[in-house]
């Protein structure tokens, strides 16, 4: 569900603006630091849990309103070069805030432990992760299926310029966009930190994942990042209890099959 | 015409040529650079542990102000990138491009045992701290020298501490890093582990730099073992004592870090999930040694913490290399390598001494148990050291039947 999430940010945004957001890995370890350090303030989780990602989503609109939107007309390299320069700083600008050394956030003592499931014994907070990421991927997809706002988007990702001939602000389209993909990112990194821990780099892998869910989904297709991400994470799992090693591997294994089959993705048309 | 003569121009001659042959000997009369190469990993697996390891190695080197034996001190460092392949690359470059003749390093020992090897081609001196017995075992020989204590003096130290705490906790489920480091360290657990009456309800292996040990720690709890002990390092171990917590394990049963780097990966956890966690480690920062309090001194001024495992074993290894050069009078390979065979001295972690046989350095090993969080008296004071033991690879199990010559 987490690599859905991902997948879905990054796909709103290589949808709607056209950008492959190389920064989306750095937003994500962003993401946790903010929930660790609002932690530290508030003393609140679940406080810290709904102010870390919007705060992650108002760097992301400031992102594309001062870095992004300057470079629309100069091309696709400028802008691609921009999001892989500021995955460096936003990475860079953690180890200063927060030094190199890694560092563990606790899940709230109501979600520390495990349960007896019957047959497996599980972490509560994993569960608490599965159910909360299964609710924000069913927002966001139920956000962009029945809202306007959310068919705007849908129209920006298949006709800008049409989006645009019938008066709509494009450029607010864009911000929007943008923050929206930062925002899942966000909550993606923060819901991750007590499992994982936080360390400055811990984006990297998750940036490769999240391409591979869109490279599966069909470029900007929506309800194929979500069956995308369950099914990496599904086969990723699998394949952890028999063969440990190609945990990882299977990710793009999986990524290369369904290329080589469908090239424009699972669901994608173009 | 001028007044320069044929017998003018041929004392010239003469004189430049006495120059040219004399200046060869100017040259070899300097004093040579000793050139020591700090192969440690900067990207790769152990990335973190690289920069911390070329500090210790520093700290040696400043304290001697660069100099051995009245020659200057060349200090190189080359990215080992945590694998066999790159680190032998750079260190057979360094050897054959920038004089190298003491390699220290590096980090992972399935990495240093190729490095090894690359030692005993260029025959040049190589001390090296890790958890493969392998370095003075199976595979010794005359250029490489282990500093890490012997995996059967830490298991010895780990398993019968423990079990002197802890004599009803006989349920023992392991969990071990898949490569030479794990395999070695396991193999004495189980050793001693019979002697102890302890039952290993499981084992699993897992790849170097698991990040999702979701699946291990739920075997583990579904075999409800007494104890759950961890033969990894570095993230691994942080990642599977972060996991085994939030699984609800810990504290409630307790956690043993058999081969720790210490403070590197104690920082790394809240002190909730140290509670109930058990340490074995090379080093621990309030070890009661002189040269460890004025190591531990001078690294806290210049870096603002303490030093954990590898700093201190780059320190150590550094330190025992220019002892062996003090005592060889020399700073030729060959020489410092037969000095070093015997050497005995009071260093970082006590008395240590090299066994000539092995090329294994005797010492004590340590074994902490962290401490609750409203007992702590500072955000770095993790743990109590709660025993030291020494106690050498019985013959039996000993590998190296014949270092071989030089």
């Amino acid at each position: 569900m987490l690599y859905a999430l991902m997948g879905i940010g990054l796909s709103i945004i290589t949808g709607v603006l056209n950008i492959p957001n190389f920064a989306h890995g750095a937003l994500f370890a962003l993401g946790a630091y903010f929930l660790f350090t609002l932690i530290q303030l508030l003393g609140n989780f679940w406080l810290a849990l709904l102010l870390a990602p919007l705060g992650v989503g108002l760097l992301g609109a400031l992102i594309e309103y001062a870095g992004i939107r300057p470079l629309y007309k100069a091309g696709h390299d400028y802008q691609l070069l921009l999001t892989f320069g500021l995955s460096l700083i936003v990475t860079e600008g953690i180890i200063v805030v927060w030094s190199p050394v890694g560092m563990s956030q606790l899940p709230p003592p109501l979600l520390r432990g495990g349960v007896d499931l019957g047959i497996t014994f599980y972490p509560k907070y994993r569960l608490f992760v599965m159910a909360a990421a299964a609710l924000l991927v069913l927002g966001a997809w139920l956000f962009l299926e029945k809202t306007r706002y959310g068919a705007i988007m849908r129209a920006g990702i298949e006709d800008k310029e049409m989006v645009s001939l019938l008066g709509i602000d494009i450029h607010r389209l864009f911000t929007a966009a943008f923050a929206l993909g930062c925002v899942l990112a966000g909550v993606a990194g923060a819901l991750t930190a007590p499992i994982r821990g936080l360390n400055p780099w811990m984006g990297v892998d998750m940036l490769g994942i999240a391409f591979v869910v869109v490279a599966l989904a069909g470029l900007g297709n929506l309800l194929g990042s979500i069956v995308a991400g369950l099914l990496l994470g599904v086969a990723q799992s699998l394949v952890a209890l028999v063969w440990p090693e190609a945990s990882v591997a299977v990710i793009f294994a999986v990524m290369a099959a369904v290329l080589l089959a469908r090239p424009q993705g699972l669901f994608g048309i173009r | 015409m001028s007044g320069v003569t044929r017998r003018d121009v041929l004392k010239l001659g003469g004189g430049a040529a006495a120059a040219g042959l004399g200046f060869p000997a100017v040259l070899r009369a300097q004093p040579k650079e000793v050139v020591m190469l700090g192969l440690w990993s900067f990207t790769g697996a152990f990335s973190d542990v690289g920069p911390v390891l070329d500090r210790g190695m520093k700290l040696a080197l400043d304290e001697r102000g660069m100099k051995v034996q009245g020659k200057p001190i060349k200090y190189i460092t080359r990215d080992d990138e945590t694998k066999a392949g790159s680190a032998t690359r750079r260190a057979e470059e360094a050897v054959d491009s920038d004089g190298a003749k003491f390699i220290m390093g590096p980090w992972s020992s399935g990495v240093a045992l190729a490095v090894s090897e690359v030692a005993k081609r260029k025959k040049v001196f190589h001390y090296f701290s890790g958890g493969t017995e392998d370095i003075s075992g199976a595979r010794c020989h005359r250029y490489s020298f282990q500093w890490a204590a012997s995996p059967y003096t830490a298991a010895k130290t780990v398993v019968d501490t423990f079990m002197q705490a802890n004599p009803k906790a006989k349920r023992w489920h392991l969990l071990v890093a898949d490569y030479a480091f794990g395999w070695s360290v396991e193999k004495y657990v189980k050793e001693v582990g019979k002697g102890h009456g302890i039952e290993f309800v499981g084992a699993d292996r897992h790849p170097l730099g698991e990040r999702e040990f979701s699946n291990y720690v739920t075997k583990a709890a579904g075999n409800k073992p007494d104890v759950v002990v961890m033969i990894n390092f570095g993230l691994d171990a942080v990642t599977g004592a972060r996991e085994i917590f939030n699984f609800g394990l810990t504290p409630k049963i307790p956690l043993i870090m058999t081969w720790s780097s210490g403070v590197e990966e104690l920082v790394q956890l809240a002190p909730e999930i140290r509670e109930n966690l058990w340490v074995g480690s090379n080093f621990y920062y309030t070890a009661d040694t002189p040269v460890a309090r004025e190591f531990v001194k001078s690294y806290q001024a210049k870096f603002g913490n303490p030093p954990g495992y590898a700093p201190a074993a780059a320190y150590g290894m550094t330190r025992m290399t220019l002892a062996a050069m003090d005592k060889a009078k020399s700073t030729e390979v060959a020489d410092v390598v037969k000095a070093c065979e015997g050497l005995e001295l009071d260093d970082l972690v006590g008395r240590m001494r090299v066994d000539p046989k092995t090329h294994q350095t005797l010492r004590p090993y340590f074994f902490m148990r962290c401490k609750k969080k409203d007992a702590m008296k500072g955000p770095m004071d993790f743990a109590d050291i709660i025993a030291t033991g020494s106690t050498p690879l019985p013959a039996e199990y000993a590998a190296c039947k014949d270092i071989g010559s030089l």
